[in-house]
């Protein structure tokens, strides 16, 4: 090669060869300094360690999170030797390692989608009570989708569930989700639900979940979403932007439908109190009906016992009005013409007696 | 509310005619002539829905397409 006379482009040309043949990608990790965004399109930033620093060169589209300088990342490039004999890495991809970077990363694109409204609860829509058609992305290989499917199972039944198999964690499971995203959303009969889960993991696992296109991409889903990720006390963009956030992949099959069992006891029990309120009505009916009559019997019986005291009264009259009492009292009753000579008939109370008039005057 | 429970009806639909059904019980129209069917139509309708409850099966299917590129 020595001897082999190179004009500077096809140093540079020959260069790029032989670093594409012996490293067409690294994978590189170390901090980032001097991060700059150029004319809003090209992202260029240094990468270093201890003891050595790089150019890193990329697209600002292919930024799937933002960087700031002093964040920890790997990147995913190949190494290129520009024409003006600036050695670069061209990025594919970069993700911040470690728990503070990673959570640095988390904060600054928190801000950045928060300032745009994608987390406002006026953004959120309501799941149906009981779905029919759901569609799910998850890897199915994984044991949060068992579990996810087992609940499901135990819980209900008659669903449609179509489910979109990818890779939940890596660099590639960020596109892959947002392919399986917009399938679902380009279906003529659109699901009306779509769930997303992954189990638990590490940080650096979920950090899939604060990718910033896939966030972009469940805001943007014209189905309303559901996401569960990882454990309780883990929070990602993807849950903060969907419609409904679940805990676990356990708790969103609890949240996506009811429990058949809660719902058999709810229909017996709804029966049942029909039945009482059946049999309510009839006690009711009945007690009023036996107040009725009783109302009615005491009303006969006032009546009655009036029309006897009235009775009382006249039969007292009645007796005072008979002859007898009066010749009781020692009167007499004289029956006869009352002229001289006549004979006429004296009644006592015990006597009758015949006796001639002898004078009659006038008093 | 119809007055037939209808074997094609949805477990949701049947859940909301057994509702209906106890508000009517509950309600203005309530006739002590009419109660006894309408009862027997929540007993039939809580019958029906656990019965379909038990037997149904969700159909779960893997979309054949794949993800890991552009189309």
């Amino acid at each position: 090669m020595d001897e082999v006379l190179l004009s500077v482009s096809d140093f540079v040309a020959l260069t790029n060869q032989t670093l594409e043949y012996a490293y067409p990608v690294v994978q590189v990790e170390g901090e980032v300094a001097e991060f700059k965004v150029i004319q809003n399109k090209w992202v260029s930033f240094k990468l270093k360690d201890d003891g050595a620093i790089v150019s890193c060169f990329t697209g600002l589209f292919q930024m799937r999170i933002p960087l700031e300088d002093g964040m920890k990342v790997i990147v995913i490039a190949s190494p290129r030797l520009n024409n003006k004999g600036f050695f670069t890495l061209n990025l594919k991809a970069v993700k911040p390692v470690g728990e503070g970077s990673i959570k640095k990363g988390f904060e600054l694109l928190k801000a950045k989608l928060e300032k745009e409204g994608l987390f406002a609860p006026e953004r959120k829509r309501m799941l149906p009570r009981v779905p029919t058609r759901i569609a799910v992305v998850a890897s199915t290989e994984s044991a949060g989708y068992a579990d996810f499917v087992k609940i499901i199972n135990e819980r209900w039944g008659g669903l449609d569930v179509e489910v979109a198999h990818t890779q939940v964690q890596g660099i590639p499971a960020p596109d892959q989700m947002i392919r399986a995203i917009r399938y679902f959303n380009s279906l003529e009969v659109l699901p009306e639900v779509l769930v997303i889960i992954r189990g638990g993991g590490s940080a650096e696992d979920l950090s899939t979940f604060n990718d910033e296109p896939l966030v972009r991409a469940i805001a943007e889903s014209r189905i309303p979403t559901l996401v569960g990720v990882g454990h309780e006390v883990d929070h990602t963009l993807a849950d903060m932007v969907s419609d409904v956030r679940a805990a676990t992949p356990t708790n969103a099959a609890q949240i996506l439908v009811p429990d058949k069992n809660e719902i058999i006891r709810s229909a017996r029990a709804q029966a049942n109190s029909v039945g009482y309120l059946l049999t309510q009505a009839i006690d009711n009916y009945s007690r009023q009906t036996k107040e009725n009559l009783q109302v009615a019997f005491q009303r006969i019986q006032q009546k009655l016992d009036d029309t006897f005291d009235q009775l009382g009264v006249l039969r007292v009259v009645v007796a005072q009005l008979n002859p007898e009492n009066v010749l009781k009292r020692g009167y007499a009753l004289i029956r006869g013409d009352q002229k001289v000579g006549s004979v006429i008939e004296i009644e006592t109370f015990k006597t009758s007696i015949k006796a001639e008039v002898q004078d009659v005057r006038n008093k | 509310m119809s007055e037939t429970s209808s074997k094609d009806k949805t477990v949701q639909g049947k859940l909301t005619e057994l509702s209906e059904l106890v508000g009517w019980f509950q309600g203005a129209s309530f006739k002590l002539e009419d109660a006894l069917g309408k009862f027997k139509q929540a007993e039939a309708l809580a019958e029906e829905i656990e019965k379909d409850l038990t037997k149904l099966k969700n159909d779960i299917k893997i979309v054949k397409k794949k993800f890991d590129s552009e189309d």
